[in-house]
């Protein structure tokens, strides 16, 4: 049982979409409430990933298959420190988003629950994935669902949403795509056998040059799904055009396959690639953070100003990450979850003065806190998780990144530097949340519309509820969620810190496996451009014939 | 005795699924003459064909298979990769057939030589994938154009089936005819017409030089006209939309197949020599651009399309395109990625021809008599009303858009990751290709946001799909195949490599 409980979590949203799939399309009821089972049992068949050994780094619960052997596609799954409370947090949000955005789906409830189950399996597909294969199928097949879900249950403008979405998305993808096959070329050309396996691919020590270029096509794939400044122009427009159960697991879950891409993939993969990019990485995730707070302090629309506070949050996350510190690096994983819980309580939130209201904007509201007192309530205590206040979750994430940041070697000078100006976005949250709540909440009852507007109702309580409790008990108690990510953490940036001083000292050897090969550099200086000029048998025969 | 006798069957168990089609194609004319329900003919022609398809997937994996008898050893290969060839002809063919066996009936446009046309040109495709001399391809050549351009002419009444009629036929002759003073060329300088004796006589440098590279370019313009690669596609998008929708289908699967077989085999048996197989001097030099445009040519062009029917034919230049960096990747000296490259194109074509039968099956069931969906329009709003219909069309372009886990994603990543193998000097080709296929899922996209995010115009006539057993098992067949070469893809990749190992 235990060891299969990954292909088990992979197959039950399935086996579930299924069954809705061949459900009577009349049969409403039974339709939302075997999602939200099925979605429940999900969840509690996660929990039992909690059993694993994570005091050591190794992958717990691994499975491996070999689907292609000719081309070394594998099956191969796992799950350890860092993406065990992804996974989590994955199964934990999407019934809560689900439960909370049925009122809302009026239309089509068959195709909608079908598109949630079909999400949650690819998305937990992407975050097992130890194969870079399976890792593209799982992340490009998370797309479809997306896509469906805005452009057939969003706003007014959700068709132009969700191309952009997708279309965005597919550029990165498919350069991500080339540097995969690249890589695993390179990998053929050196050990003779095909792998996409991370496991095997982590051992190649490729050309600095070489690792810069492929990073460079992982990172762009990544950094438009995290989304990084200046990156992030569909994510506005797709929050804000998504169903509130879409844009719950677009914050919460989807965007967090960007920074989790980067520690699983490209940064072990290509160290000193990543490295050299390190510096812009991190100025452009503190450029994030401080534009999307301004942009979030400028909007009228609440759903947007939440949408660009997702910007600000994961340009910590990145910030945390590229400080390759154990610190920033839990912080930020730790992050990730927080980010999660409060931005999707947020548009959970959100998605409920929308119904009753039918208008985000700003101005239309003022003195909710009259009518709706533990809306307000609620809202405050998210509003205080996501500004980061002492004893809720943001808190912890974002100072152990500040100081990650701050004490980061790799980072250098630029860490401090960095730090300070991170740590103003922190006070532009502030800025942007409190004005929100300023103008939602308090001041007199001006407009007659928010008159006798209904409190939370049971539905909306019940999914707030879990998250409330996750934001104290995240806040208050950490290290359950700390100590169990640390042995994968700190092996993540051993391991990066020793393979980036091996291939800084030796920029072009090519291959740890089979030191008996010639260096590249020691063979006769082929001429550069040789190859546009010669056919590449001329080079070799060349080549050949220059050895004694 | 019987010893000999059994090894005189022996050697032409090779040549059964091409025996088959021909015989087949007889027995369809004289049932035709005889019957008068053409039903039975979409049935008979369907059967034909499957069944040659399966033999020749059987030899395909090299079972049963023998050297062919002597009268035909020089002009026809019938090894692993010739009946793997067969095997995907006969399976573009076979879904042509029992689509047309719906369209025609649906339409009011049944008459027999349809299906006797589809059987004898897939015969002439058969021939031209497996021809090993400059006759027998062009024998092959002719005998499948023939075909296909009366079945772009075959509804006689209308203006459009008239004009890409004739567009095809006038330039496809010119094609032709450019073809065969290439190989009349090739033969002046080489003194051989047979495909390894042109090769062995280059190789060894007894030919003149400028004759062979003029006669290489006339080779390389007949057959990359007929696989319409950008800028011999001109005549494509015209006979893609005026022919009926199954005789699309058929030229765009099975015409493809056919020219890309033979486009392979002749790079790869006359003119692989240092001097020919080389990106700077020979033909790998004219493809590998030529592949860059008709990537982006074709992405670009169908993105500009408001006919779907227009939109698939560009798209299959587009295609052409993709297949055309696998052919490129010939150049490498390395037999291995050679091989690589070879397999990767037949995949290709395989997971393109049960891609593209399924989209323009889904076209032709979401119309009905004197309504066809041909639109974008036509299509909007059509998945909420039939999602039947529907989710095969989304299957089909998610499949051509090359998206997990179907068969055309694992078509592109062949290919791609075969050229990759041959080094860096066609990573521009495969960047081109990735991000041309980007511009590509714009427009494929577009089809699955008519089908369910949008509704008709007030007042619109709402396309009916048409009820038919022979559209539902094609959809239902070429579905399986999407899925099931996209999930569990080994078996057919070890087949098509295996086929590929020898140049058979």
């Amino acid at each position: 049982m235990s060891q299969h409980l990954i292909s088990l979590l992979l197959a039950l949203p399935l086996l579930a979409a299924l069954v809705v799939l061949f459900a009577p399309r009349q049969m409403v009821g039974f339709i939302r409430g075997f999602t939200v089972l099925a979605m429940l049992i999900e969840f509690v068949a996660s929990l039992g990933l909690l059993d694993g050994n994570y005091a050591s780094a190794a992958f717990q619960f691994p499975e491996r298959h070999a689907l292609v052997p000719t081309y070394g596609i594998t099956y191969s799954v796992g799950v350890d420190g860092i993406s065990l409370w992804l996974v989590l947090l994955t199964t934990f949000i999407t019934p809560l988003a689900t439960y909370a955005s049925w009122t809302h789906i009026g239309m089509k409830v068959k195709e909608y629950a079908i598109c949630l189950l079909l999400l949650e399996g690819a998305m937990l597909g992407a975050f097992f994935a130890l194969d870079l294969f399976i890792f593209y199928v799982f992340w490009e097949l998370m797309l479809v669902p997306m896509v469906l879900i805005i452009g057939i249950w969003g706003g007014v403008q959700r068709i132009y949403a969700a191309v952009k979405f997708f279309l965005f998305t597919m550029v990165g993808s498919v350069l991500m795509l080339v540097a995969i096959l690249y890589l695993v070329a390179q990998y053929k050309a050196q050990t003779g056998h095909y792998s996409f396996e991370i496991s095997e691919l982590k051992l190649l020590l490729l050309p600095v040059k070489t690792q810069l270029w492929l990073f460079s096509a992982f990172a762009l794939a990544f950094a438009i799904k995290v989304p990084m400044f200046p990156f992030h122009t569909w994510l506005p427009d797709a929050h804000v055009q998504a169903p509130t159960g879409g844009s719950v697991i677009l914050a919460a879950v989807l965007l967090k396959l960007g920074t989790y891409g980067f520690l699983r993939f490209a940064m072990p993969l290509f160290p000193s690639g990543s490295h050299r990019m390190g510096p812009y990485i991190a100025g452009l995730a503190v450029t994030g953070i401080i534009y999307g707070a301004y942009c979030a302090w400028v909007q009228q629309d609440v759903k947007k100003l939440v949408a660009y506070s997702s910007v600000s949050h994961l340009g910590f996350v990145m910030l945390g990450i590229y400080s390759i510190t154990s610190q920033g690096l839990s912080g930020s994983i730790l992050q990730m979850v927080n980010h999660g819980i409060s931005t999707g309580a947020l548009f959970l939130l959100v998605g409920v003065i929308y119904e009753r209201r039918h208008t985000r904007n700003l101005d239309e509201f003022g003195g909710l806190a009259k009518v709706m007192p533990a809306y307000a309530a609620v809202f405050v205590i998210v509003t205080m998780s996501s500004v980061g206040l002492p004893t809720t979750n943001g808190f912890i994430g974002e100072f152990m990144i500040l100081a990650g940041a701050f004490m980061s070697e790799h980072l250098g000078a630029n860490g401090p530097v960095c730090a300070f100006f991170a740590a103003t976005g922190v006070i532009l949250a502030a800025v942007y949340m409190l004005h929100a709540v300023l103008k939602m909440f308090w001041g007199p009852l001006t407009n007659p519309e928010n008159e006798g507007l209904a409190d939370l109702t049971r539905r909306e309580g019940i999914a707030l509820a879990p998250l409330l409790l996750l934001i104290f008990y995240i806040g208050l108690f950490p290290n359950q969620l700390l100590t169990s990510m640390r042995a994968s953490v700190d092996t993540f940036a051993s391991e990066y810190t020793a393979k980036l001083a091996a291939g800084d000292q030796h920029p072009t050897t090519r291959d740890m496996l089979q030191p008996a090969q010639v260096p590249e550099d020691e063979l006769p200086a082929a001429p550069k451009t040789a190859h546009l000029d010669f056919a590449p048998r001329q080079l070799n025969a060349r080549v050949v014939g220059g050895q004694p | 005795m019987t010893g000999s006798l059994a090894t005189a069957m022996a050697s032409w168990i090779p040549l059964m699924p091409l025996l088959v089609v021909a015989v087949g194609g007889f027995a369809l004319m004289i049932v035709d003459a005889v019957s008068t329900e053409k039903a039975e003919l979409a049935t008979l022609s369907s059967v034909v064909l499957f069944s040659a398809g399966a033999i020749a997937a059987v030899l395909a994996s090299g079972k049963g298979l023998a050297p062919a008898p002597a009268g035909v050893a020089g002009y026809l290969a019938v090894g692993q990769m010739s009946q793997f060839w067969n095997a995907t002809i006969c399976c573009g063919a076979g879904m042509s057939a029992l689509l047309a066996g719906g369209y025609l009936h649906e339409h009011a446009l049944e008459r027999g030589e349809f299906y006797a046309l589809i059987v004898l040109s897939a015969f002439g495709a058969m021939v031209l994938a497996a021809a090993t001399d400059l006759l027998s391809i062009f024998i092959g050549l002719e005998t499948m154009s023939l075909g296909v351009y009366s079945m772009v002419a075959y509804r006689r009444g209308s203006p459009r089936a008239a004009e890409g009629g004739l567009k095809y036929f006038l330039l496809g002759s010119f094609a032709a005819a450019i073809f065969l003073f290439g190989a009349a060329l090739i033969y002046g300088a080489t003194g051989h017409t047979d495909l390894a004796g042109i090769g062995q006589s280059i190789h060894d440098g007894h030919a003149n030089v400028r004759l062979v590279v003029l006669g290489m370019l006339m080779l390389l313009v007949g057959l990359t006209f007929k696989v319409s690669a950008v800028p011999f596609h001109m005549w494509t998008p015209d006979a893609y939309e005026g022919a009926v929708t199954p005789a699309t289908t058929f030229m765009s699967v099975v015409v493809k197949t056919a020219a890309f077989a033979v486009l392979m085999r002749v790079v790869l048996t006359c003119f692989s020599d240092e001097l020919s197989a080389n990106l700077g001097t020979g033909w790998p030099g004219v493809l590998a651009p030529m592949a860059a445009v008709t990537m982006v040519y074709g992405n670009f062009a169908a993105s500009q399309q408001a006919n779907v029917k227009r939109m698939l034919a560009y798209s299959s230049i587009a295609h052409a395109g993709y297949i055309l960096v696998g052919v490129v990747t010939l150049y490498s000296a390395d037999a291995q990625v050679r091989q690589t490259a070879v397999s990767g194109v037949m995949f290709y074509l395989l997971a393109y021809t049960v891609s593209n039968v399924l989209a323009f099956g889904s076209l032709i069931a979401l119309g009905s008599y004197g309504k066809e969906a041909v639109t974008y329009e036509d299509l909007a709003g059509a998945g909420r009303r039939h999602p039947l219909a529907a989710l095969p069309f989304v299957l089909g372009v998610l499949s051509l858009m090359g998206f997990p886990p179907t068969a055309g994603f694992l078509g592109k990543w062949y290919v791609f990751s075969a050229a990759l193998s041959s080094g860096d000097s066609l990573l521009w080709l495969v960047i081109v290709g990735v991000l041309s296929s980007v511009v590509g899922a714009y427009y494929y996209l577009r089809v699955i946001v008519f089908l369910f995010m949008k509704s008709p115009e007030p007042g619109a006539a709402v396309a009916v799909p048409m009820r038919s057993g022979y559209v539902a098992l094609a959809l239902v067949l070429s579905g399986y195949f999407v899925l099931k070469m996209g999930v569990t893809p080994a078996h057919y990749i070890d087949l098509a490599l295996s086929a590929a190992s020898k140049l058979g």
